[in-house]
């Protein structure tokens, strides 16, 4: 078994008060230059980042864009062809065993063993670990109680992506992998589970994430990168990635036939053009200028704007801006 | 220790609620044994036979009730038309006819009174049952009428031969076929597991994989021993089938049968991806097994050619240990060979499942 002493010699200074962890300096996850190919495709293709203590990170990016084979490298479950991998101050390539008590991880896909039972399930994973929280306390926290004696092939898409979520905490893990968590989740399981990572960051535990819902990332992520073809585009806060490149408001309204991107572009602020989704975007730094010219035009034309709303650049408009795409098609 | 104990008993959990995994190893072989043992095992070799009484004499009634008395013999009267058609419905081995005026003949004594007796001569064992049946009772009848005792008469002993009867050869080798299906099912839920991704999501907890493997084989020899209990039990109960070996003996060739079969299984996973091919390949290789390996009739009584195949067959050799310890069956390989057979089978298999499986 691996030592899970979290007060052990040589492990650093990790110390648990109560259930708040004290914190140390220095990241729990630094990644430098991690690449992965799968024959002809570069999967995972030069990647770097950190993730420090405390923190909740994003890897933000379409399906197929390497956030899931980078997570799997971190948590020990795949080897990369290249680069340096520390988690929580351990070699996950070279010794992922010394990691897997300490560590707690949602795979994309749930992984449930069908015939048992949701608390069938929690007290056999609770068994491989020495120390962690009861079972009664992960059902209560995902909202679990009336599917407790339920077999997990009978759960829904969102109740096993809940368990999954529950496996992950069983024993009580500084760091924590969540790929994809609130996928096939309700809106309401999905702010559940939103509190629950709040919860997870509030007592001193770091969490790393990926999505492809940018509400999701804006609201929990206190660092998130863009990836996209193996690659980070970019990272940062929130605030960062949208004031990088936007300091204008966006206007927004149904694309109206006749009126050319080259004719809107000339409207007054206007920086930029962008298309979404059938939508037309300016991004402009006088938005009553903008608005102006824009129902003059659609006056001139015989038209009137149909949903004209005016708003801050999101992350969606950085990913729409960085890769010429939406995030979500 | 703890996890792979509570991993065994998920596993023995996950296995009672599959219950495609429960026939196969629980009900599929007493199906066998039921099924054969009923057919071939005297169990129940009651005949029936048709009786028409055209006389109505004292004589014909005293008739009636020796034929009634004998043995394993069940009387159905009714008319001599009506028994006729239910003979030729299949419902009756034979009919048997007292004509009118069989009393009067007796009583007179001028000639032998007759009876009719409707036989189908394809059915050769039924006649000659019938036959024997019959001339028995008339001898008996005859010799009563006679008014002296019999001359020459006979007392029988029971003696063990050394050919099992066919209960005795089958309840070992479906022992042996059990612990085969038992050990190479083991592919599908190993690949089932593989393709949800739950040996993936198992890797990435301080579980190690000898754990795992552990509980797996684990929880297998102790549906084993049920399956071997439950086998035993069902022969000794229902077909009188004595099992005289060493249990020591017996289970430690249920283990090792096991064993060598479990490894096969895991050479299936190995080569399997999903769930659906696992469920092809355990059954290709498990009806040859089944049908090649002297599970159902001794493999001398095969051609050449099928005997050479049931020589490298692993199952030949397990049943044929399990036959020679536990009801004394006559030996095609010795059992020291038996034993080494199945111990380099299951090396080999170990060997190649070690190198080509895959855990994502």
């Amino acid at each position: 078994m691996t030592p899970t002493s979290q007060q052990g010699p040589g492990r650093g200074t990790i110390a648990r008060m109560s259930s708040q962890i004290q914190t140390a300096a220095g990241p729990v996850i630094r990644v430098r230059d991690l690449r992965k190919s799968y024959g002809q495709l570069h999967a995972v293709d030069g990647v770097s980042f950190e993730v420090e203590r405390g923190e909740v990170f994003g890897l933000l990016g379409p399906n197929g864009a390497g956030k899931t084979t980078t997570v799997e490298v971190l948590e020990g479950l795949r080897k990369p062809d290249s680069g340096e991998v520390s988690v929580l101050g351990v070699d996950a390539v070279r010794s992922p065993d010394q990691l897997k008590a300490r560590i707690g991880v949602s795979l994309q896909t749930a992984a449930l063993y069908p015939k048992l039972t949701v608390v069938e399930v929690l007290d056999l994973f609770r068994s491989f670990y020495p120390s962690g929280r009861p079972t009664s306390e992960l059902v209560e926290l995902m909202d679990l109680g009336e599917k407790r004696t339920t077999r997990t092939q009978d759960l829904s898409g969102g109740q096993r992506q809940r368990l999954s979520v529950a496996l992950a905490l069983v024993n009580d893990p500084e760091l924590v992998f969540l790929d994809e968590p609130t996928t096939g989740m309700d809106p309401a399981a999905r702010r559940m589970l939103w509190d629950v990572v709040l919860g997870l960051k509030s007592s001193g535990r770091s969490v790393l994430l990926t999505t492809h819902y940018m509400e999701e990332a804006e609201i929990l992520c206190d660092r998130l990168a863009i990836m996209d073809h193996g690659r980070i585009l970019e990272s940062g806060t929130v605030d960062e990635l949208v004031s990088r490149r936007f300091h204008e408001r966006a206007v927004r309204f149904d694309a109206i036939d006749g009126l050319g991107d080259a004719r809107m572009a000339g409207f007054p602020g206007v920086a930029s053009v962008k298309h979404e989704n059938g939508a037309v975007l300016l991004f402009t730094r006088d938005v009553p200028g903008t608005i102006g010219a824009v129902l003059a035009a659609s006056d001139g034309l015989g038209v009137e704007p149909v949903s004209l709303a005016v708003r801050r650049a999101t992350l969606e408009d950085v990913f729409l801006d960085l890769t010429g795409r939406a995030l979500r098609d | 220790m703890r996890a792979l104990l509570r991993l065994t008993v998920a596993n023995i959990k996950s296995f009672t609620r599959d219950r495609a995994a429960l026939f196969w190893t629980l009900a599929f072989p007493l199906i066998f044994i039921f099924l054969f043992g009923s057919i071939f095992s005297g169990g129940n070799n009651d005949r029936t036979i048709g009786f028409a009484d055209l006389d109505k004499s004292t004589h014909s009634a005293e008739l009636r009730t020796a034929f009634a008395s004998q043995p394993n013999v069940k009387l159905v009267e009714a008319s001599e038309d009506d028994l006729v058609a239910q003979m030729r419905d299949g419902k009756l081995s034979a009919v048997l006819v007292v004509p009118a005026g069989f009393g009067a003949t007796v009583d007179t004594k001028t000639a032998p009174a007759t009876i009719k007796v409707y036989t189908d001569p394809a059915q050769t064992a039924a006649q000659g049952a019938t036959f024997q049946l019959v001339g028995g009772v008339l001898g008996a009848v005859n010799q009563a009428a006679s008014g002296r005792p019999p001359a020459v008469t006979f007392t029988n002993q029971a003696v063990q031969t050394q050919d099992l009867s066919f209960i005795s050869y089958l309840v070992p080798s479906i022992l042996g076929m059990s612990l085969m299906q038992l050990g190479i099912f083991s592919a599908i839920p190993l690949v089932a597991d593989r393709q949800k991704h739950i040996l993936k999501r198992l890797q990435a907890t301080p579980l190690r994989r000898w754990q795992l493997v552990g509980s797996n084989v684990l929880m297998r020899l102790i549906i084993a021993v049920v399956q071997t209990v439950i086998i035993v039990g069902v022969g000794a109960t229902f077909f009188h089938v004595e099992v005289s070996g060493n249990w020591l003996t017996i289970g430690l060739l249920v283990v090792l049968g096991s064993l060598a079969f479990i490894a096969l299984g895991y050479v299936i996973a190995s080569f399997a991806s999903t769930e659906e091919s696992a469920n092809g390949m355990t059954s290709v290789v498990q009806f040859p097994l089944m049908f090649l390996s002297g599970t159902f009739f001794p493999i001398d009584s095969m051609p050449d050619a099928l005997r050479t195949v049931a020589r490298a067959l692993p199952l030949t050799y397990l049943g044929d240990a399990l036959r020679q310890v536990m009801v004394g069956g006559t030996a095609f390989s010795p059992l020291w060979l038996c034993v080494a057979f199945l111990v380099v089978w299951l090396v080999v298999c170990f060997g190649i499942a070690a190198r080509f499986f895959r855990w994502q």
